[in-house]
């Protein structure tokens, strides 16, 4: 993983979450720190940054009690505020650098920081809740910190951390990709869907299914679904397992020699940090068995010998080799569910069994699993041959000519250009595509923020110095960014465009006059 | 197999008071007795019960069955009767007066002729009327087949062909146009003619199977141990071997005679009927049927054997002597005891469905208990595929499939069984469809219905409803016969070499089959047959013997009956299935839910449409759940289909769910309709959205005033600028109108109180 040392270089990012309830006296500054990137920075610089942080939120809300500050611009440093829960705040501070490479969007890296707590309390449930249990603060810690490095270790290319920078402005961070289905095979999904729901009996289990890195069918809310979406795309589907095997080898040969020296070295880190926290808690010292998931952690996940996922990640049980099934926590109905994830060829579902429908554990939970094989492999087969049938391969969203993202904010849904059509774009479409982004997303938090619940249009075409079309098209909830390159002058061959667009894939959404 | 016999014994005993039975018998019989007659005589072709006096003949028409028919009259001469047929037109009565002499007589002018064999060596087996192209009549004698052209004019039966073979007994039913002959020492090699309206097809010449009980006996097959039978437009012939206590099945094509398998037999006596294309092989010694539907290649019986019931008898003796009338209270006498005349030793059975009582001088129907039949099965999609392939009681079929489609959800039994029960509903569904069956049966009904007692649309009916089951028999087949088709070439050529007699006659009908054996490639007999079956009955209806009362009746009867086919409809099972159940059911709907699912998938695979309330009830149970993410596949991936009740219902449900409004007005917009998109647009304070629309697709439906309330609710003297500016622009003479004038007050007024 390397990330440990990647920090040392300490170039660009910061990121840390604390508590504004905790350490408010004098001399308990300390306490208030539950995370902090990199671990190896002193405690002054430390609290100079948390200090600084919590000294703006205080003074906005003054003005604004119900959001406080989002993002301080100062001269080289950009700070970026997420109040991820109530009191409980990450800040990001990333570093200004001359050069053009590392030009944020402010909302994607507030889309980071988001993603990362909203995995975070799928897993663990919320930050909060467990420093109410547990108020010394030892065991968030223990548990924030491997997993935001885990999470972090996502963005690593080479040895340096990548941000989602400008070139990503073609995408939407926290948005499902869903596949497009034709009647019949949606009809054999949801056939597919039923079945699985009635799985554990009485009690419906709920159930995700995609396609390759696609979503294609819930019935989870939104926001699980976001959840499960990431961590499947992340670590569950075919291509995230194998990936898993490839991607890593090139990062381990650059970072370190073995994977276990990588692993030891964070663990080395991880141990460091725990040691820095407990020095300063006063607190008596967890048992040394309690175990610390680390589900984001990489190659944890395999394809079993039945088609099930299998991971070690939730530990094993007692005295057998049989592993604990994950679980994690529902956002909306706030419920404990068995993750069971199957996989057979593209095709990846994910089983979500509530806890309290099993009464006897392990054994309860492969009971459901074989009910699942017996009643719906048949079922995933013939939804397995008639989506891969229907698709279109990698570049299936492609639409030549064009290069474009469609966001639809009531759904969560994003689809856009493949991103190596999106690479052949000029550094300069980006850059403007950027900006008008940056645009669009303050004119949306105004809206936001004078409480008009009604969803403003908005059109704006700009010509940029490459002669490219850069295009944001709002409406009722619904977003399209465009590029066009080697287009011609006029505005309304640019309108043109983004009419025909809309009438072939958005179902006209945006050509209203 | 003893042990069979006893068991079976046994149910006897328990029912015969009352108990368990798939089929029964309705109280009253057709009582058909007459003084001083010499005993009664079937005719299948013109379906007439005869009983002839020694100057009269009596005629009791049995299709429809109606008990209390009256019979019509003829008089004759007297004279011996071995046998009697009317013609097919009901123009001639055949009578049989000797082995050598068959008397013709004509009914209108009662004149006669008599036609008599030519040599006195051979003798008269039988004779038969055809609507054959070639002949008319058809003459069975040992000697060999006659045809027979019916020359009124010259009061003479031309003979038109011979087809010489000896003949031990023969088997004749008009339903399958069939003649089998047997010949040989053991009377089991046969030799088969079809003389159907298409021509005559010879039949290879084949054997039947029989055990032989010790090394020399030799058994000789009787006739009365050769049943021919129609199901399904198919035509086989069950053969009932003695020794082996087996009832052998073949099966007819046109080029070949394939066994098809045998069933077990637990009675001496054996008799085989057919009701509504399920076969009832009675045995008659220990007073049970047992059902098969031979649709399938499974031998396997319906179910259990049981007993012959009884129905409908009344025990009260007020009503039975209303009914006793001439009949005297001997006949009543002896069916209050009735455990006694079931399967009495008088019991003819007719072809194909008729049980004549002989001692009593009473017709029975068979009838097939389809509600007993249901229950007794827990194989749910069999029954089903059984009820569905029922056409003589289509309608009661058609309900019971109803509602043990029904009982199934509301039981909540597994989803995959459900499923394979809407399968199999919607699969015949769209099966009847393709044939026409199910259109028919309701223009029908309801051409009948307003015609009340017009004499022509019985007639059609049943042509149609023959043609109906006509194509089902026909498409039904495609696998199996394909199946048979080389081994049949191989078995034509080899008895043709042998015989090569037949070879030359053989290739001559080929030359007149060709033609159609392009029209029916499956080779089948009995297909044109079975569309053919309802010609005696046209043709009987235009006879003026018959008045018009008991066809009125008939009329009547039909109406029940009018459903050609229990396909079941989307739109049905939505009212009589879906909605009902939706109503019924308690707690969670997601079940439901499944089912719906598998009844699209079914539908979409079948390409049917579905009515749009189903997808209006799915929304219904999805948003009263709370499933909007669900509910907003559904939508987007088109498994509910867009309409307008579609999206009215996703507006309504939208009231909870901001995101399920706006994909009820997506769908709005979709389906272009304009105006409702525009208002709505209006209520949701999307003025200008709504101006633009609006002229984009040229709303002219909607009020100004709608807007220009609206702009003015907001309080926002820009917004009622701009509306106000708009329709100034765009309406021609907007300007001149109350609105403009009021509304252009208001704004300069609320103006003026700003600038102040």
């Amino acid at each position: 993983m390397g990330l440990a040392s990647a920090n040392t270089s300490s170039e660009g990012m910061q990121l840390c979450v604390f508590d504004l309830r905790r350490g408010q006296l004098e001399g308990q500054e300390l306490d208030k720190i539950l995370f902090f990137f990199p671990a190896d920075l002193p405690f002054s610089t430390q609290l100079s940054v948390i200090g600084l942080s919590e000294g703006l939120i205080t003074f906005t809300r003054i003005f604004s009690p119900e959001a406080a500050c989002e993002v301080i611009e100062a001269e080289r440093h950009s700070h970026v505020f997420y109040e991820a829960e109530p009191d409980i705040w990450m800040v990001m501070v990333v570093e200004k650098s001359k050069g053009l490479e590392v030009i944020w969007r402010i909302d994607a890296l507030r889309e980071v920081l988001k993603e990362v707590h909203s995995l975070f309390m799928m897993f663990n449930g919320s930050i909060r809740a467990m420093l109410e249990r547990e108020p010394s603060g030892g065991v968030i810690r223990s548990h924030l910190y491997p997993f935001i490095m885990d999470y972090l270790s996502d963005f690593l290319v080479g040895k340096k951390l990548q941000l989602p920078s400008f070139r990503d402005c073609l995408t939407e961070r926290g948005t499902v990709q869903m596949l497009t289905v034709g009647r019949e095979a949606a009809i054999e999904v949801q056939s597919l869907v039923r079945v699985l729901e009635s799985c554990a009996g009485a009690t419906p289990c709920h159930s995700l299914i995609f396609f390759q890195d696609l979503l294609v069918s819930t019935t989870v809310s939104p926001d699980d679904t976001i959840n499960l979406f990431t961590y499947a795309v992340l670590r569950l589907t075919p291509r995230a397992l194998s990936s898993g095997a490839s991607s890593w080898s090139y990062l381990r040969k650059g970072s370190t020699a073995s994977h276990v020296a990588a692993g030891s070295t964070l663990a080395q880190s991880a141990s460091v940090s725990e040691h820095l926290y407990r020095s300063h808690d006063n607190s008596p010292g967890r048992d040394d068995s309690y175990h610390v998931k680390r589900p984001l952690q990489h190659d944890k996940w395999a394809k079993g010998k039945d088609g099930f996922l299998v991971t070690d990640i939730w530990g094993a049980e007692i005295g057998s080799s049989v592993t604990v099934s994950p679980t994690i926590w529902l956002r909306q109905t706030e419920e404990r569910v068995y993750l069971c994830a199957y996989q057979y060829k593209g095709l990846t579902l994910i089983l979500l069994i509530p806890v309290s429908s099993i009464l006897n554990g392990e054994q309860g939970v492969s009971l459901v699993k074989q009910q699942v094989l017996e009643n719906a492999s048949l079922k995933m087969l013939k939804v397995e041959e008639k989506l891969s049938k229907g698709w279109g391969g990698e570049n299936a969203y492609h639409v030549s000519g064009y290069r474009y993202l469609l966001v639809d904010d009531d759904r969560n849904i994003s689809r856009a250009s493949p991103p190596v059509k999106v690479a052949t774009l000029t550094k300069e479409s980006l850059l403007a595509m950027n900006k008008l982004r940056e645009e669009v997303d303050l004119e949306k938090s105004r809206a936001k923020r004078n409480g008009v619940d009604q969803e403003k249009d908005l059109e704006i075409c700009i010509r940029a110095k490459n002669n490219a079309w850069v295009i944001a098209h709002t409406t009722r909830g619904k977003e399209l960014y465009m590029v066009l390159e080697k287009a011609n002058e006029t505005l309304l061959y640019a309108s043109d465009a983004v009419e025909k667009f809309s009438n072939r894939y958005c179902g006209g959404t945006f050509s209203l006059d | 197999m003893s042990g069979k016999a006893s068991s079976s014994q046994h149910t006897v005993g328990f029912s015969g008071s009352g108990g368990l039975s798939h089929v029964y018998i309705q109280y009253p019989p057709l009582r058909c007795r007459i003084p001083g007659s010499r005993g009664l005589y079937y005719d299948d072709g013109s379906k007439l019960l005869l009983g002839p006096t020694s100057n009269q003949v009596f005629s009791w028409k049995t299709v429809p069955f109606d008990p209390h028919v009256a019979p019509t009259s003829d008089s004759i001469s007297e004279g011996p009767i071995l046998s009697i047929r009317y013609s097919l037109d009901a123009k001639f009565i055949a009578i049989q007066r000797s082995s050598q002499e068959i008397q013709i007589w004509h009914r209108e002018t009662g004149e006669t002729f008599s036609h008599k064999c030519r040599s006195e060596s051979e003798s008269i087996l039988g004779f038969f009327w055809t609507d054959c192209p070639l002949c008319d009549f058809v003459l069975v004698k040992t000697s060999g087949l006659d045809l027979l052209a019916c020359d009124y004019e010259s009061k003479l039966l031309d003979l038109v062909e011979t087809r010489r073979l000896n003949v031990s007994w023969y088997v004749y039913t008009h339903e399958s146009r069939l003649v089998l002959l047997a010949s040989g020492m053991q009377c089991k090699t046969f030799t088969g003619f079809q003389l159907s309206s298409a021509g005559i097809v010879r039949l290879p010449r084949f054997e039947m199977a029989m055990a032989k009980s010790e090394a020399n006996s030799k058994p000789v097959l009787a006739a009365e141990d050769i049943y021919i039978v129609t199901v399904y437009g198919r035509i086989y012939c069950m053969q009932i071997d003695r020794v082996a206590m087996l009832l052998h099945s073949y099966r007819f094509y046109r080029d070949a005679v394939v066994q098809q398998g045998s069933m077990p037999v637990y009675s001496s006596k054996i008799a085989v009927s057919v009701v509504d294309n399920v076969l009832l092989v009675h045995q008659v010694d220990a007073k049970v049927v047992i059902l098969y539907d031979i649709f399938a290649d499974s031998r396997a019986p319906i179910s259990a054997p049981l007993p012959l019931l009884f129905r409908g008898f009344p025990r009260s003796n007020t009503s039975s002597s209303r009914f006793s009338g001439k009949d005297g209270e001997s006949a009543e006498a002896n069916i209050s005891d009735h455990e006694a005349i079931i399967y009495g030793d008088d019991w003819t059975f007719l072809v194909p469905d008729l049980i004549c009582d002989v001692a009593n001088n009473f017709l029975w129907k068979i009838h097939l208990d389809l509600e007993a039949i249901s229950a007794s099965s827990s194989e749910v999609p069999s029954v089903l595929e059984f009820l569905q392939r029922r056409k003589l009681e289509a309608n009661k079929a058609k309900q019971l499939c109803l509602a043990i489609t029904r009982t199934v959800i509301l039981e909540r039994r597994p989803v995959s069984m459900v499923a394979r029960v809407i399968d199999v509903l919607v699969s015949n569904y769209s099966y009847s469809i393709k044939t026409g069956s199910y259109l028919k049966g309701i223009k029908v009904e309801r051409t009948s219905i307003s015609s009340g007692a017009h004499v022509n649309s019985p007639r059609s009916s049943a042509n149609i409803s023959a043609s109906g089951i006509d194509a089902l028999g026909k498409s039904y087949e495609h696998e199996p016969s394909a199946r048979v088709e080389n081994e049949s070439l191989n078995r034509s050529s080899n008895i043709s070499t042998s015989d090569s007699e037949d070879e030359a006659h053989f290739e001559s009908l080929k030359n007149t089959t060709t033609s159609l054996q392009k029209l029916d490639r499956e080779n089948i007999l009995g297909a044109e047959s079975a569309s053919n079956e309802a010609q005696p009955s046209s043709s009987q209806s235009q006879h003026p013997g018959l008045n018009n009362n008991p066809l009125n009746a008939s009329v009547s009867e039909r109406q029940e009956l009018q459903l050609a086919s229990p396909a079941i409809s989307p739109d049905e099972m939505y009212s009589f299935v879906f909605a009902p159940v939706e109503e019924e059911m308690v707690g969670d709907p997601s079940y439901l839910v499944a089912i719906i699912v598998e009844f699209l998938r079914s539908t979409n695979l079948e390409k049917i449409k579905v009515h749009p309330n189903l997808y209006v009830l799915t929304i219904q149970l999805l948003a009263r759940n709370e499933r909007y993410t669900e509910l907003t596949l559904f939508i987007i991936n088109k498994v509910l289909e867009p309409s307008k009740e579609v999206a009215m219902q996703l507006l309504e449900s939208g009231r909870q769910n901001f995101q399920i409004r706006k994909l009820g007005l997506d769908m709005v917009r979709h389906l272009s309709l304009h105006h409702d998109y525009v208002v709505l647009l209006v209520q949701d304070g999307y003025y200008l959205e709504a101006l633009r629309y609006a002229r984009k697709h040229k709303v002219t439906t909607v009020r100004p005033s709608l807007f220009l309330e609206a702009a003015l609710a907001s309080n926002d003297s820009q917004l009622l600028a701009a509306v106000l500016r708009f329709f100034s622009d765009f309406i021609p003479g907007f300007r001149n109108t109350s609105d403009h004038h009021t509304y252009h007050r208001i704004l300069s007024e609320m103006n003026s109180a700003i600038a102040t």
